[in-house]
């Protein structure tokens, strides 16, 4: 029954050390599904990166009858993810990797001080087993994405490749109501135009602003866009919108739709 | 003794008291596995079961499911015995390195059951710890399933695979072996004697100081993963990255003060480059409404989820 292990994998079995590795030893965050997701894409991984910057953020006073950008703290935002994520393609450029898979991007608060907000950027550095230079960047550094190998695998056999990761933020201070405009609306139901508004010009903002990366780093199109709202420990009525995703680029030439492969349907019955 | 068992007791009498005997044995036992582990052996007790086991006597024991039976089964695959391991760790001078030393004692007691069992492979490792915060002290429990290949002899240095048999058999097919656990953990202090982290006046700025402290010790924490993992494989899958950052205000004669700490936790895996993948990926798109179970796959590491309190260091 053990002639269908490969042979490698028996002498391991067996406690016996195989030669040493010239490789030397890599290091990553893939689950075993996008490990071996990512290497039958052609990639191989070799080297966590990962990016860091405490920020301390700016103060600034929203008008209270005015629904508006804060610029302060979108710059801060913007600034702060931008040095995370400098840092981290740093870290790529460092150990040659041809781009970065799975980028996690996440803000702490620290307990100490509420001006204070760290950023993350981890992902894992891979490099084309072949050898092959046509999966970099526009500017010739390592492409980064926030897509887990899975994706990976699926965009590149939709004839897609990752260019950059891409991302607008926004925050917003949205207009508090006058004691007036409140007691005119006592017991009926309307709908709050202002904060409808102010909803969307700041999520349109920061659309727009990811639009504006994706452009400037020559990509076709944005895949895996997540637009979401949060408030990292600022004043209520400020809200951040955050919208990110991967900008995309066909590979050599786009495939022709009737050549991509149509996924079989199933319906699972495990449960 | 709570109450109610206080009333069952002055109802029905007390438990019958063991008998002299029953407790010498008891006495006996425990003084037998506190030698053996001090003497980096498999107690007596565990390694009889496990030979049982391993000869057939008594009954196989296995942490698969029936599907992950059926998949060992047909890669020639027999579970032998459940194996497990614990080190109770007091965090002395470092709670960071108190982890990785844990884990690691753990691992090597997890690995000398396996080979007491025969087995070429631990599968299903899960890592455990119970949150009981008994003075600053944390367990480090290890549980599987030893295996053994048709055909291949006992290995005298079984791996250690912190994934289930699915994924298991997933990566042997794939000429990918995980072998075992590599930790990569690092703490370090920052003294701020020149204020330079007060930004209290201060608009949109990065705190150089902080940040760092924070690289550093990230990348002297990847450093001792890699170094970990060197003498297992040539790469790991990390599933743990867990970081915490504390202050300490200025007291007499010492400046306010920052500790960062690190820790990793990951599979090691033995793969060579460049070897394809052997099997076709079929898409399919699963038309169940809600969370498909062809997704439903266990957590494996529960214990930093739990135990995130916070001791020295």
């Amino acid at each position: 029954m053990t002639n269908n292990l490969p042979a490698h994998a028996v002498e391991r079995l067996k406690g016996l050390r195989s030669s040493v590795h010239s490789s030397g030893v890599f290091t990553s965050d893939f689950s075993v599904n996008e490990f071996l997701l990512v290497r039958k894409a052609g990639f191989e991984p070799i080297g966590l990166c990962v990016g860091t910057c405490v920020y301390h953020c700016g103060i600034q006073y929203a008008n209270w009858r005015k629904s508006e950008e804060m610029t302060v703290l979108s710059k801060a935002m913007y600034h702060a993810r931008e040095l995370a994520m400098t840092r981290m393609r740093a870290e790529a450029t460092a150990m040659g990797a041809d781009g970065i898979v799975g980028v996690k991007l996440t803000i702490k608060r620290v307990e100490w001080d509420q001006n204070l907000l760290e950023f993350i950027a981890l992902g894992t550095g891979v490099v084309h087993g072949e050898g092959h230079q046509g999966f970099r960047a526009h500017d010739g550094g390592p492409f980064t994405s926030d897509l887990s190998g899975q994706d990976f695998w699926t965009l590149l056999h939709a004839g897609y490749r990752p260019v950059e990761m891409v991302m607008g933020s926004c925050v917003y201070h949205v207009a508090h109501r006058g004691f007036m405009a409140s007691m005119s609306t006592v017991g009926q139901n309307v709908e709050l135009e202002n904060f409808t508004s102010a909803m969307y010009e700041a999520r349109e903002i920061a659309i727009e602003r990811m639009q504006q990366e994706a452009a400037a780093a020559k990509a076709e199109g944005v895949v895996g866009v997540d637009m979401h709202e949060g408030n990292h420990g600022w004043q209520t009525h400020v809200i951040e919108f955050f919208a990110i995703g991967t900008a995309v680029l066909p590979i050599d030439q786009e495939i022709a739709p009737e050549k991509i492969q149509d996924p079989a349907l199933v319906l699972s019955v495990n449960n | 003794m709570g109450l109610l068992d206080w009333l069952r007791n002055a109802a029905v009498g007390p438990p019958p008291a063991l008998s002299p005997q029953e407790q010498e044995a008891a006495l006996r036992r425990q003084a037998d596995i506190m030698v053996s582990l001090r003497a980096g052996q498999v107690p007596s007790v565990v390694r009889e079961r496990l030979e049982a086991s391993r000869q057939g006597r008594l009954p196989w024991i296995a942490t698969l499911t029936p599907a992950e039976l059926l998949l060992a089964r047909s890669h020639g695959i027999r579970p032998i015995g459940a194996v497990s391991a614990t080190c109770w760790m007091h965090y002395g001078w470092s709670w960071t390195l108190g982890h990785s030393q844990g884990w690691e004692a753990a691992l090597q007691r997890l690995r000398a059951e396996a080979v007491a069992a025969g087995a070429n492979a631990v599968l299903d490792v899960k890592m455990r710890s119970i949150a009981l915060g008994v003075e600053n002290s944390m367990d480090f429990s290890l549980v599987g399933t030893a295996v053994r290949i048709d055909g291949l002899p006992p290995s005298p240095e079984p791996v250690i695979a912190t994934v289930p048999a699915l994924e298991f058999v997933k990566l042997i097919d794939a000429d990918v072996v995980p072998t075992g656990i590599a930790i990569g953990a690092h703490y370090d202090w920052l003294n701020d004697w020149r204020g330079s982290t007060d930004l209290r006046w201060m608009g949109n700025i990065e705190s150089g100081a902080l940040t760092r402290h924070w690289e550093a010790v990230r990348r002297q924490a990847h450093a001792r993963l890699r170094q970990s993992a060197q003498g297992q494989g040539n790469g790991v899958l990390a599933h743990v990255n867990f970081s915490q950052m504390f202050e300490f205000g200025e007291r007499e004669n010492q400046p306010r003060r920052y500790l960062a700490r690190h820790i990793v936790v990951a599979t090691v895996v033995d793969a060579r480059r460049g070897v394809p993948v052997p099997h076709d990926i079929q898409m399919v798109v699963d038309l169940r409404d809600g969370i498909s179970p062809l997704l439903n796959t266990t957590k494996h590491h529960q214990a930093y989820q739990q135990n995130d309190e916070d001791g020295p260091i």
